[in-house]
């Protein structure tokens, strides 16, 4: 099963997330970070294969977060998970920075699995 | 279930991939000028006059073609010429997918049809303001948009009250609010009694019960529920040609005796009716 570091600094966000990624049978959630500095020390500790990453978060945000992580593992996926995703400059940058997909809030399990498989 | 632009609704659904999409971009970035190389191009303003136009932008807040009219090196006509331009030359995301053999022009049309049917669920239904607030369409599409949130998200049944303008807002529960910066400065505020607190948390968290559930997580999902909605919100204002950011959320108790509006503020009350025995308000508090 591939596993699945959820970075968000919403409770619930991350509890739907988790539980979404949980009840698939197909990934499995290997924590959860608060903020982008949490998702880089989870990234070293965890080693997950994917992270579902918030763009706006306080202390250090998704895209900054994001920059970091390409560059100190080429080998994980990141997704981001934002309700920012429909503005497309916001999307597009996401993407040039390295993030495999954007899941824009509201989402939907089904949604949020197709994305993670295709990954 | 969002608001999306084009090309997020194509890489979602799977019509292309990330890779040709940002190769479309690409494109688009050489193909479509800005407004100054757009009067470069037209033989207008020369390298100098812009460089002077982006110095004068320091000091004050407006367009580069404002500026560039403001300082006499263009003149009004001239302005719209190319404006005009730039609309009529405009290679959008669909037509650069094609151009990169992304997918036919017939697959672009079909695509477009599904995009729209998609996204028909988000086109405004007319709200009232009262008059003379500034930028009123943006703060009727925000009322409408967290109406079909509260139906989408929260699967809650509710009718929307007449908007007033409000010195003083009513205490209640609690308040989850955004801050918006960018073309506007507002604040967005939801505030609900603690019967809906439950009934928001019930539909964000997915659970039937959430009696057990810390404040915190309580407080959180209201907090979760209006970053959705302003999320979508800035990016229906990117629709419309405006430039909307958002903040993280906060909680705020408001006390017995409301909260003023602040100085300089005008403060719009939108109530959702849901019951007797619940209030829930949508609040804005614009600047200016």
């Amino acid at each position: 099963m591939k596993r699945v570091l959820v970075v968000d600094d919403s409770l619930s966000v991350a509890r739907q997330l988790e539980k979404i990624i949980n009840e698939s049978g197909e990934f499995v959630s290997v924590g959860h970070a608060k903020n982008g500095a949490e998702a880089i020390k989870m990234n070293h500790s965890e080693n997950p294969d994917i992270i579902c990453m918030d763009m706006n978060m306080p202390g250090m945000d998704g895209l900054t977060a994001l920059r970091s992580l390409v560059v100190l593992d080429k080998e994980v996926k990141v997704v981001m998970v934002t309700s920012l995703g429909g503005v497309g400059d916001k999307f597009t940058e996401a993407l040039k920075l390295g993030a495999k997909n954007v899941i824009s809030k509201p989402f939907e399990a089904e949604n949020v699995l197709q994305i993670l498989r295709e990954l | 279930m969002a608001v999306k632009f084009f090309g997020q609704f194509l890489v979602e659904k799977g019509a292309v991939s990330r890779e040709a999409l940002l190769q479309a971009i690409e494109l688009q970035e050489q193909k479509n000028l800005k407004m100054g190389e757009m009067a470069l191009e037209m033989g207008y303003v020369t390298q100098a006059d812009i460089e002077r136009a982006h110095r004068a932008q320091l000091t004050k807040d407006l367009k580069l073609g404002d500026i560039l009219v403001e300082m006499g090196i263009l003149t009004l006509n001239q302005l719209n010429e190319v404006i005009t331009r730039q609309k009529n030359t405009h290679l959008y995301i669909g037509e650069a997918l094609v151009l990169i053999n992304a997918f036919s022009k017939e697959q672009l049309q079909q695509h477009l049809d599904d995009f729209k049917a998609d996204q028909a669920q988000y086109v405004s239904d007319r709200i009232e303001l009262p008059a003379g607030v500034a930028n009123s369409a943006t703060w009727e599409m925000t009322a409408d948009l967290t109406y079909k949130m509260i139906t989408r998200v929260l699967d809650l049944q509710f009718r929307p009250g007449k908007c007033q303008q409000v010195t003083t807002l009513s205490s209640n529960f609690m308040m989850a609010a955004m801050d918006f910066s960018g073309d506007v400065e507002a604040r967005y505020l939801v505030s609900v009694s603690a019967g809906l607190q439950k009934t928001i948390a019930k539909a964000i968290l997915s659970e039937e019960n959430v009696d057990t559930e810390p404040v915190e997580v309580l407080e959180d999902t209201v907090m979760e529920f209006v970053n959705v909605v302003c999320g979508n919100v800035a990016a229906k204002a990117s629709q419309m040609g405006m430039i909307m950011n958002i903040n993280p959320p906060v909680t705020i108790h408001p006390p017995q005796a409301g909260i003023p509006v602040p100085e300089g503020y005008i403060g719009l009350c939108f109530p959702i009716h849901v019951g007797d025995e619940e209030k829930m308000e949508l609040i804005l508090l614009i600047k200016g």
